[in-house]
This record gives C-alpha cells, sequence and structure tokens, in this order.
C-alpha cells in the first residue's frame, strides 16, 4: 500500500510515495538521493543515521518516513556546504576530528543539537551527547575538542555561527 | 570501595609484511602550471594516508601541498600497489611516491640547470621554485621551468618509483631470517580507577608515548594512536564476540560493546622522532601500533589497583569481581 | 623560504566531503538498472552439501539469477593456502559460508528470495575448540589434520636457561575473538561494460588483491578488470580480502545487468574475519638481579574455517612473542589451528596484540615474583640500540627507553624512577 507523503527536508518539500514499512533512511538515501545519512547497523545502536527531526537527533533507521510527514527533517546536506561550512564542520576538519568520515554525518548532527540548545557545553555534555554516535576511528579525542572549539567560536565574538 | 592502579606496556611493531616482498608504487607528472598530480594504487580507509602521500610529494618536489593532486585506489589508472595494510604505506608507498617525485624533479633540475649556468646538483627545489644552493635569490618558478621543459624541450617532466623494504624468509627450523625493514616502538601507561562492588573499571588516563621516526603529520598520527587506544579500551575491557558451537550468539552492537565516548579517558600523546634512514623523511608508521600497549597497560593497572589478574580477555566487572572474591577467600 | 611540507598537521585531503555528506562510501554508488544481491549462509558449523535447488527461487518475481558454486570458474582462494571457495560446493565449515547468492530488482526480493533456496545438508561432526581440534581423533575440516601450521622461532638453549634462572614464572592467557566493527560494512557494485571489462567499485584496503584474486577466480584477464576504492568507512583489516566482490561480477555477467552487494551489521559479525583467539602459554626465567635469560612461548590459534591470513598472522606474532626485551634462551613454537568458527583474518596489530597483551601481563607477574617494580624491571631488560630479536634480526635503532621515560613524563609513575 503505497501513500504519497510530504518530506520536508533541509527546508525542501519532497513529495514522495513510500510503503508504511518503509524506513527514514532508506527513503532518504536512496529516493531523495541524500546519501550523507549512513547506515551502520540499522538497529538503531551505531548512530550513523541520525538526522535532526525537528530540531531533535534521532536515528533514521528506526523511523517510519510516514511518521516524519509535516516534519522538519534536517541531514548533513542541509548544514553546510564545501562553499558555506557550518561551524561545526568546520571545527571537525580543523581539529582532526575526521578519520574514515563514515560517523561525521551523524556526529555532526548531534553536535548541531547541543549547540542549539547548550550553547557552552562542558566536556561531559559534549561526550554525553555524542555517546549515541560510535566513532571506531577517532578514539572521540579529537571530535570532543572539535565541539568545543566551535562552541567557543559560535558564542565568540568571531560570529560566522549559522 | 574505588581504588586506583596504573599500570605500563611497552611494544616493538614491525613496518610492512612478514618477509615476503611488498611493493609499492606511485607515478608523478608536474603540469606545465607547476601544479602536480601523484598516481598511486594505495588506499586510504581512513588513516589518512592520502594526504601524507601528498605532503612527501610536495616536500620532494618543492611544490605546494595545495597544488598537488592525488589519484588513488583504481588499479586501471595507477601502479600497483599491495594495500593500505600491515602499517605500511608511510614508509613504503611514501618511498615510492618520493622516487617517483625525484625523477620528475630531476628532468625540471636539468632544465633549470642549463637556464641558471649551474649543474642540476647544484640546485634545489622548494617553495614552487627552483634555485641555487645556498642562493635562494637566483631562482626560477617551477611553473615556468616544467614549461619549458614540456613545450621548449619537449621533456615532460614525469617520474615513477617503487620501493620494497629489503627481507628475508624464516628458516622453517630455527626461525632466523630478516622478515621486516623497518621497526616502531611504544610505552604506555594507564590509570584506572576499579570499583571493588561491582568490578566496573574506569580509565582514567592513558600517556601514549610512540616512536614513528618521523610525524610527517602530527595530527593525523595522534589521531590513529587516540583512535587505536579505544580499539585498545574495547579489547580490554569490552568487546567479545560469543562463540556457542559456531554460532555468533551477539552479532549486534547493541551486546557486542565498543567504546563510546564515554568511555574514553583522557589521552596524553607524545610523539618520538627517531628518524629512521630507509624512511621517507625519517618515517616510519603508526596505525597499527597505537593499539598494543592499551589492554596490556589497562590489565597491569587493574592488577595494581585491586591485585587481581586477569588472564582472559576482556576484563568484564563480572571477572573483576569473580577474581576479587578468589583473592578474598585467599586470605580469609 | 615558507618551509617544509613536513612535520604539518594538515586537515585530511577529503575532509570537506567527508564532513558535509559529499564523500561517496560503497553503498553511495548506483547504476542505471542496478540488481541487488543477498547471500545464503549455512545452517551448520560443518555439513556436507547434498543439494542445492535454486528452481523455486528463480520463479519469484523480481528475481533475477541465482549463483552457486557450480557457476564460479576456480572456487578457491587464499593467501598462503588456496582452502577457502567463494561458494561452498562440497562442505560447509562454518556457520558464515555462502552457499548460494540471489540477484533481485530490490533488497526485499533478494532477501525473500534466500527462502526459497532449498539446500540439503548432511551434517557433520565439527570442532570447536582449537585444543580439541589439535587431537588425532577430532573431527576434521579440511584433510586429515586440523593443525595447518607449526612456526618455529630458536635462539640459544632455553635448557641452559633454566639452568642459569634463579625464577621460572608461568602463565597461561587467553584472547577472545573481537571484530572489526569498521562503522561500513561492505559494499560492493560491479557493472560488466560494453567492451567486456568488469568495473567494480569496492570497499577495500587492497584494490590490486581484489583485482588479482578476481582474475584468478573468474580466469579473466587483469587489464579487463577494474576495481576502484571509493571512499572507505575503516578497514582495520576487515577489508583486507576478497569478500563480495566475486558475486557481484559472477551475477553481473549472469544478468547484464550492474549488482551491487551491501553486507548487513549481522553478517559483518557472522560471516566475515575475525581477530583470532589466541591460547598463549608463557614460561621465563629471571637472574636474581631481574635479567630474563629464558622465554619458552607456546601459541594455539584458532584459525576457524579456512587459514585466511591465519599463517602469516601467527608468523608475526611468533616473531614479537618474546617481547621487546633482549633474551638469550628463546623458543617459541605457534601453531595454527582449524575448527568449525568463524575465520580469522587480519586485523589491526596481526596477531601481535594478542601476544601483547599475554608478555606484558607476564612481564609483571614475573615482577611481582621477584620483587621488582614492573616498569624498573622492564627498563633493565628492553632491547636497545643494536639488539638482536631471536630471529636475529638486529635492530639498529631502538628507542625503547625513550617512550618509557616519555610515558613517564606525561602522567607520571606510581614512585620516583630512578633511570639507569
Ligand atoms: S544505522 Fe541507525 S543507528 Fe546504526
Ligand atoms: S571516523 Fe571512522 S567511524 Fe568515526
Amino acid at each position: 500500500m503505497k501513500r504519497a507523503i510530504i518530506l520536508v527536508v533541509n527546508g525542501t518539500e519532497h513529495s514522495v510515495e513510500v510503503q508504511p514499512s518503509d524506513l527514514l533512511v532508506d527513503v532518504l538515501r536512496d529516493r531523495l538521493r541524500l546519501t550523507g545519512t549512513k547506515k551502520g547497523c540499522g538497529t538503531g545502536e551505531c548512530g550513523a543515521c541520525t538526522v535532526l527531526l525537528d530540531g531533535k537527533p534521532v536515528n533514521s533507521c528506526l523511523l517510519l518516513a510516514i511518521r516524519c510527514e509535516g516534519r522538519q527533517i534536517t541531514t548533513i546536506e542541509g548544514l553546510g556546504t564545501p562553499d558555506s561550512l557550518h561551524v561545526l564542520q568546520k571545527a571537525f576538519i580543523d581539529n582532526g576530528a575526521v578519520q574514515c568520515g563514515f560517523c561525521a554525518p551523524g556526529m555532526l548532527l548531534s553536535a548541531k543539537a547541543l549547540l542549539d540548545e547548550n550553547p557552552a557545553p562542558s566536556e561531559m555534555d559534549i561526550r554525553q551527547a555524542l555517546a549515541g554516535n560510535i566513532c571506531r576511528c577517532t578514539g572521540y579525542v579529537k571530535i570532543v575538542k572539535a565541539v568545543s572549539s566551535a562552541a567557543r567560536t559560535m558564542s565568540g565574538a568571531e560570529g560566522g555561527g549559522r | 570501595m574505588k581504588k586506583r592502579g596504573k599500570g605500563i606496556a611497552c611494544m616493538f611493531y614491525p613496518i610492512g609484511f612478514t618477509s615476503y616482498p611488498n611493493p609499492g608504487s606511485a607515478f608523478v607528472k608536474v603540469n606545465q602550471d607547476g601544479t602536480a598530480v601523484v598516481f598511486t594504487g594505495a588506499t586510504d580507509m581512513g588513516q589518512g594516508s592520502t594526504t601524507v602521500l601528498a605532503q612527501i610529494a610536495a616536500e620532494e618536489l618543492g611544490i605546494r601541498y595545495e597544488h598537488i593532486t592525488m589519484v588513488t585506489g583504481d588499479t586501471e589508472k595507477t601502479p600497483f600497489d599491495l594495500g593500505s595494510v600491515a602499517s605500511r604505506v608511510t614508509y613504503i608507498v611514501g618511498n615510492a611516491v618520493k622516487r617517483a617525485a625525484h625523477e620528475a624533479k630531476r628532468i625540471l633540475l636539468e632544465v633549470a640547470a642549463e637556464k641558471l649556468g649551474v649543474s642540476p646538483d647544484g640546485l634545489c627545489a622548494g617553495d614552487g621554485r627552483i634555485y641555487i644552493k645556498g642562493l635562494p635569490e637566483r631562482f626560477l618558478e617551477i611553473s615556468e621551468v616544467a614549461r619549458i621543459a614540456q613545450m621548449g624541450k619537449g621533456r615532460p617532466p614525469i617520474g615513477s618509483g617503487s620501493f620494497n623494504p629489503i627481507t628475508t624468509f624464516l628458516d622453517p627450523e630455527t626461525g632466523h631470517g630478516k622478515p621486516y625493514g623497518a621497526y616502531v616502538f611504544a610505552t604506555q601507561i594507564a590509570e584506572v580507577e576499579v570499583d571493588t562492588e561491582t568490578g566496573v573499571v574506569e580509565v582514567l588516563r592513558i600517556a601514549a608515548a610512540h616512536d614513528c621516526g618521523k610525524a610527517i603529520n602530527p595530527m593525523l598520527v595522534e589521531g590513529q594512536v587516540e583512535g587505536g587506544i579505544s580499539m585498545g579500551v574495547g579489547y580490554g575491557l569490552f568487546e567479545e564476540m560469543v562463540l556457542d558451537n559456531g554460532v555468533v550468539k551477539n552479532p549486534q552492537f547493541t551486546d557486542y560493546i565498543l567504546p563510546t565516548s564515554l568511555d574514553m579517558p583522557e589521552i596524553r600523546v607524545g610523539i618520538i622522532e627517531r628518524p629512521e634512514p630507509t624512511g621517507p623523511f625519517g618515517a616510519k608508521g603508526i596505525g597499527e601500533p597505537s593499539l598494543l600497549p592499551t589492554a596490556p597497560a589497562i590489565i597491569n593497572a587493574i592488577y595494581d589497583a585491586v591485585g587481581v589478574r586477569i588472564r582472559e580477555l576482556p576484563a568484564t566487572p563480572e571477572k573483576i569481581l569473580k577474581a576479587l572474591r578468589e583473592t578474598d577467600q585467599g586470605k580469609a | 623560504m615558507n618551509g617544509s611540507a613536513i612535520g604539518v598537521s594538515r586537515p585530511r585531503h577529503d575532509a570537506v566531503l567527508q564532513v558535509t555528506g559529499r564523500a561517496l562510501y560503497g553503498d553511495d554508488y548506483e547504476r542505471p538498472g542496478m540488481l541487488y544481491a543477498k547471500a545464503l549462509r549455512s545452517r551448520h558449523p560443518h555439513a556436507r552439501i547434498l543439494k542445492v535447488d535454486t528452481s523455486r527461487a528463480l520463479k519469484l518475481a523480481g528475481v533475477k539469477a541465482v549463483i552457486t558454486a557450480e557457476d564460479v570458474p576456480k572456487n578457491r582462494y587464499g593467501f598462503t593456502h588456496l582452502d577457502q571457495p567463494v561458494l561452498a560446493d562440497d562442505k560447509v565449515r562454518y556457520m558464515g559460508d555462502v552457499v548460494a547468492v540471489v540477484a533481485a530488482t530490490s533488497w526485499d526480493a533478494a532477501t525473500e528470495a534466500l527462502d526459497q533456496i532449498e539446500v540439503d545438508y548432511l551434517p557433520l561432526p565439527a570442532v570447536f575448540d582449537p585444543v580439541e581440534a589439535m587431537k588425532p581423533d577430532a573431527p576434521k575440516v579440511h584433510g586429515d589434520s586440523n593443525i595447518v601450521s607449526h612456526i618455529k622461532i630458536r635462539s640459544g638453549d632455553v635448557t641452559e636457561g633454566w639452568r642459569i634462572s634463579s625464577e621460572i614464572v608461568e602463565d597461561v592467557m587467553r584472547t577472545q575473538v573481537v571484530e572489526h566493527c569498521h562503522i561500513e560494512p561492505h559494499a560492493a557494485l560491479a557493472e560488466l561494460t560494453d567492451d567486456g571489462t568488469y568495473v567494480i567499485w569496492s570497499t577495500v584496503q587492497r584494490p590490486f588483491l581484489i583485482a588479482s584474486d578476481l582474475s584468478r577466480i573468474l580466469q579473466y584477464p587483469m587489464n579487463k578488470i577494474r576495481v576502484i576504492t571509493p571512499a572507505i568507512g575503516g578497514g582495520f583489516g576487515g577489508k583486507n580480502e576478497i569478500t563480495i566482490e566475486p558475486y557481484v561480477c559472477l551475477l553481473a555477467a549472469k544478468t547484464k545487468r550492474p549488482v551491487k552487494m551491501v553486507l548487513s551489521r549481522e553478517e559483518e559479525f557472522c560471516g566475515t574475519t575475525v581477530r583470532h583467539p589466541y591460547i598463549v602459554k608463557y614460561r621465563s626465567g629471571v637472574t636474581k638481579d631481574g635479567k630474563i635469560v629464558a622465554r619458552q612461548v607456546e601459541i594455539i590459534s584458532d584459525s576457524g574455517a579456512y587459514v585466511s591470513w591465519g599463517e602469516s598472522t601467527l608468523s608475526k606474532a611468533s616473531i614479537h612473542a618474546a617481547g621487546p626485551y633482549f633474551i638469550p634462551h628463546v623458543r617459541i613454537d605457534g601453531y595454527l589451528v582449524y575448527t568449525n568458527n568463524s575465520i580469522g583474518g587480519a586485523m589491526r596489530g596481526f596477531g601481535v596484540p594478542q601476544v601483547g597483551f599475554a608478555y606484558e601481563c607476564h612481564m609483571d607477574n614475573i615482577a611481582a615474583v621477584i620483587g621488582m617494580d614492573p616498569l624498573e624491571f622492564r627498563y633493565k631488560n628492553l632491547l636497545t640500540d643494536n639488539s638482536s630479536l631471536p630471529t636475529g634480526q638486529v635492530l639498529e635503532f631502538v628507542t625503547l627507553r625513550e617512550t618509557v621515560r616519555k610515558a613517564v613524563e606525561l602522567v607520571g609513575w606510581k614512585k620516583e624512577v630512578e633511570w639507569e
């Protein structure tokens, strides 16, 4: 039983036909070709598929696409672009917070949700906010550093926050 | 009660395959505007080798890093490489890239030598220029030299290079031979806190001192060490794929436990640089060795903290509690 | 001169693509008309395959092809031992063995078709404990012995070593099975182009090994096989050998359409290589002043159903089993043993983390027996410049002592250390 729904992704409305059982991650990746959202486990454990739903981080591999109708979905493609990077993206690059990069989209969105809520997080706040995003490569050190440096940049006079 | 302890572990680890030849190779071409392209089969799986290889090419050619393009991981477009394994890419492919770049540079130096009226050996390359050794004010832009070489002299500045560490096979009876070209060394010290009620271990701090010959890119070296430590923390404390009559009992991250951001200790990395004469600019490798000392350092720290010796990895709270009870009974 | 490109902390070359979600990993590739492949794995850890019937599966809507062992031109691969089938033929030897692979127009159609493939098995006695597997009467995984290799390293004379020791300390240590857990699962996409070239996008650490293995398995010239590595989401040794590439190639040839395959997380655990579990026995002799004079090591490595990188891993482990210490009398024996468990393969550290855990814990135990500080005990015995290893290799430059001093400088030690 296919149904046409409207998904609002990164501010743009997309009309897609979905099965009631279709997961958001698959609709984003396969139908909208927004492949920045990654799939590492499909069981809600790794956080690679994290997107923001009305600003809150969710595992899109556990979420039915039809449940997202009319909500604001933010994927990594909506965070910033190569010409106009988000402060967090810039901080991830400069601090060496990406190695294989497979966890990065999910990490960045979890970090964005944190900073939206708490502009001056402690190291523990950051570690807690990222605890659902597994990184097998970096040991998290540089990721935590990148998030706190982004927080400082965004709250500081440097501006540049979007 | 929470008890603290410190443990130490040392290690040595070789770079490259055991005994088997494991060559890497590269092509380099300098374009007539002074930019360059490096072709190599080496593959970056996240460790940062492509960046490091570009730095090596930039240094050897005297061209800015931003002017280097890397073509990697395509068996049709690049010359052979054995692969991103055995912590070998910086050392082996790095040497291959350096040799290829050197060959291309040689053409540039010969062309420049004619113009500057000196012998090619009296020249060097750096900052996008070719200049007379000791007289940097007498120079030519590499872009100009490359254009003359290619379009004026008909000598495109290209080079190829390969490298294979000198090794031998081991005698099957004695195990004697020279299986590796270079070695790296490290020591880690772990500080842990063990909760004697729950058996839970918190790793508070790890100091990791690693010799990698020369850190071509210190941030990437640190990243390898930190990532290796997280894998070592998992190996020491959490991870185990349980097999029961050949059937995997925990084939999901739900119950195969990987370290998260909350499980990682404070990490202090110390890079030691004693240049390896056979390495590119003295570099060796860092990928695998970073994880080796972590688990034993933690297990030894647990021993120091609470006096129990874990002999089977991982050191789960259950195993620690059981061992604590046994030592208590031993004392009673 | 604004200086060198060396010693500079540059961000990764592709970091901008990674953080903006634009880097393309294995599963991000797509080709027009692409099919999706799923594997049917064994139901038994050890069984003879009597019959594979794919006819029912082939009749399902959306199913375009099914391959079995008969479709593979050369059905064995392996680095040191050609013992592993691309698709199981005579037997299955562990739960991860693949018996058939389906290509269909959707993931769902391919998955549903797996249930319709009928395989008749004759279950065989299996062996899961490597120590049991070494016994002559154990069920055999291949041929007539489960002991695949015995690696020997000898230096000096351990009998003499025991004689001059004032204490002898013994330990047995065990390590567990772990998985690489690169967050990106294996993914491969193959297309057979009009000029007869296989183009394969695959998340591998060794594209050239994949190309040469494919050339042999498919009996196809290497200049008509092009392996491209997209962005790779971690490897750690887990993407160090051929896995699903032959399937997508064979299916692409059979269907004349591009075919993609991606492993599930569960398949990553159950059907790919793992870090070998080791049982390691240490026996060391020390003199009164804390010098290690003899060390004997026995390693038993569970290879699982096939050798994969087991022999080379064990050989690296054996070479390093004495630890970074100068010990005149050394005897090391490593045994690689087949079982019906998951296959041990390459993983970051390649055998050395297993023995490293064992020798470093053993070192602490010896220090405790002789009443010496573990750090001082190590420092006294560490290799230094021009030390020779049990292999006879002489290491010209050794910075072990520097690394100890540096680590102490970073976090301190339990007590003030007086450096020799
Ligand atoms: S893919 Fe959704 S949490 Fe892992
Ligand atoms: S960078 Fe590879 S998983 Fe995080």
